[in-house]
């Protein structure tokens, strides 16, 4: 028998509380892994070398707000762009309610060219390019709905008063977001009935260090106008629509904060009732010659054990489940990808420690301060 | 004349309770020679439990010396004592006190951990302890597949496994029917007239008294020593 050996005898001596007390951490700290990635999907949308530089302008009071379609030729005659497509939110139905995706009116010639990083087969963008009432998607949109290249596809027209009915050209793949549908502007405008307005510019600019410049550019170029225009890029924009949902950060850190506190009471309470049960073997073990911090290392050592088996389970088990699992499909498109970062993991796995320390200070108090005597009057 | 193993000298220990000052132990001196079975004779709370807890370094006086092997045990810091402790006492309790969650070997093995020992050495140690106490065939045993009286036989050989200076056993067939008792204290008188070990053994019960060699008696902390006993 080895001290590691019997301190396993100790924490497998009530199997069921072992149980129940690892699947409590477990289960906090899954749930903690979860909001973590959560969190980061929504504050931290993925980027490439390409998306980088992406810009996007919108109408500066809000995207509610529609801007000229006259600004686009403007915008192109500034140094720095690379290429600027109409682009607007359609925000359609397509059949149900629940069955949301992006939807976007844009310039189907030069979406190859904006979204470099997505796979487009050459022949069908011919196709959709030469059909006015065409459409191209994504290929996990696509899939969701078993959509084929040739089928119609009609939405329903939320935000604008019109029902696009379209013709699926071609589909795309990669990318940073494989759900989107494109459809070309100029039927949409011809729908609206020319309206002369878009939502906003997607630009791509010809460098990276061309950027800073072509924002205050593109914003100084429209400003004292009836429509003053902010740009900004992708990546501020898609976390503008975080922010919509309030001080999520906040929210999600409260969440978090509750979870750990409830876990940390439980596993103290859980460790204080299993050391108190021992008060006699600890006076036992302390009259045999351990001394008091060896009967501390014990207790430690144990609660320890438990809090980072918990811990295992449930960052690990979160960490495995959302490698297994379509995520897209699971959450209706949502989510696009959950990835369990080792960060993440790394938190969740530094939480089990510092529970595992935190919970055990009072019995392991208690037990140093516990004379032998004291112990054994425990047990008569 | 040999130096006493034991020598206590005008040790007084004093408890407080609330405001009141209870003397458990009052001025006693008594030498307990290598070699001897002592039994610690004498009424509840007439302080022989105490005076073998401050002997076998599980207490400590508030006055007076006890000199084990020529070590002042109240000098001792806690970590030199519990040290002190695993090489030169074995303990033996009413309640046998054995951990439930390990057989009976490794139970006996638990005091060789804080030894240099390998795991085979402790492990020949704790087989050869238990052969000693006739329990050879129940080394894999967890302590509820044990009697009684195993149970104490096992508690026994842990108190012996690291070859201590002195086994304190504390009423140690106070639990047990008298054929285990019997047994328990044939085993202890044994040990002591065949290996030589020092044994000091409270009891309230004179038959088991009467497998001492020397009586102690103790009455409201004070010692009041009979003359020698004749072991039965």
């Amino acid at each position: 028998m080895t001290i590691t050996g019997f301190i396993i005898r100790n924490v497998l001596r009530n199997k069921r509380r072992l149980v129940l007390t690892v699947m409590s951490v477990a289960l906090s700290l899954f749930l903690y892994t979860v909001l973590q990635t959560a969190l980061r999907e929504l504050t931290q949308p993925a980027s490439t070398e390409e998306s980088a530089l992406r810009l996007v302008v919108r109408h500066r009071v809000s995207l509610a707000n529609v801007l000229p379609v006259k600004y686009q030729a403007r915008i192109e005659n500034l140094p720095g762009v690379d290429v600027c497509s109409q682009f607007t939110w359609f925000g359609g139905i397509y059949q149900e309610e629940k069955n949301f995706f992006p939807q976007f009116a844009c310039e189907g010639d030069k979406i190859a060219r904006l979204f470099k990083e997505a796979t487009f087969d050459p022949k069908e963008m011919a196709d959709f390019i030469e059909d006015r009432a065409g459409c191209i998607v994504g290929v996990k949109t696509m899939e969701r709905f078993g959509l084929k290249v040739g089928q119609k596809i009609t939405l329903q027209g939320v935000i604008w008063d019109c029902d696009p009915e379209m013709t699926i050209r071609g589909v795309y793949r990669g990318g940073i977001d494989e759900t989107n549908l494109f459809f070309h502007h100029d039927y949409f405008d011809e729908l609206m009935g020319n309206p002369g307005v878009v939502g906003t510019f997607w630009i791509k600019a010809t460098s990276a260090a061309a950027i800073p410049g072509l924002i205050e550019r593109i914003d100084r170029t429209f400003r004292n106008t009836d429509a003053e225009t902010k740009t900004e890029t992708e990546r501020a924009f898609q976390l503008g629509f975080v922010s919509m949902f309030g001080n999520i950060k906040m929210l999600i850190g409260s969440i978090c904060t509750v979870i750990v506190f409830t876990m940390m009471l439980v596993t103290a309470s859980t460790m204080s009732m299993a050391i108190r049960e021992r008060m006699r073997e600890l006076a036992i073990l302390k009259a045999l010659g351990f001394d008091g911090l060896r009967v501390v290392g014990l207790i430690v050592a144990e609660s320890f054990g438990l809090a980072v088996a918990g811990g295992l389970v449930g960052c690990f088990g979160a960490w495995f489940l959302f490698r297994h699992i379509d995520i897209y499909k699971v959450t209706q498109g949502f989510f696009l990808k959950f990835d369990v970062t080792p960060h993440i993991l790394a938190g969740g796995m530094l939480i089990a420690a510092v529970l595992g320390a935190v919970s055990c200070a009072i019995p392991a108090r208690t037990t140093l301060r516990m004379t032998i005597i004291e112990g054994l009057k425990e047990l008569d | 004349m040999t130096t006493p193993m034991v020598q206590i000298r005008n040790l007084s220990r004093i408890y407080r309770q609330g405001d009141i000052d209870v003397t458990a132990l009052d001025r006693i001196t008594l030498d307990i020679h290598e070699g001897e079975f002592v039994a610690l004779m004498g009424p509840s709370g007439s302080g022989k439990s105490t005076l073998l807890h401050i002997i076998a370094g599980i207490d400590r006086p508030t006055s007076g010396q006890c000199v084990v092997r020529a070590v002042d045990v109240a000098t001792l810091s806690e970590t030199e004592l519990a040290g002190w402790r695993n090489s030169h006492v074995g303990f033996v309790f009413q309640t046998f006190n054995l951990i439930p969650v390990l057989t009976a070997r490794e139970n006996v093995e638990l005091p060789l951990l804080l030894t240099g020992l390998n795991a085979a050495e402790r492990r020949a140690h704790a087989e050869a302890a238990l052969a000693l106490v006739g329990l050879a065939d129940r080394m894999h045993h967890l302590p509820r597949q044990l009697s009684g009286g195993q149970e104490q036989r096992v508690a026994i050989a842990r108190a012996l496994v690291t070859d201590p200076t002195l086994i304190v056993a504390d009423e140690p067939t106070g639990n047990l029917d008298a054929h285990a008792a019997r047994d328990v204290l044939d085993l202890l008188a044994a040990l002591n007239r065949d290996a030589g070990k020092t044994i000091i053994m409270v009891t309230h019960d004179p038959k088991a008294a009467a497998h001492a060699r020397r009586i102690v008696h103790l009455e409201k902390g004070e010692l009041d020593e009979a003359p020698l006993a004749t072991p039965s």
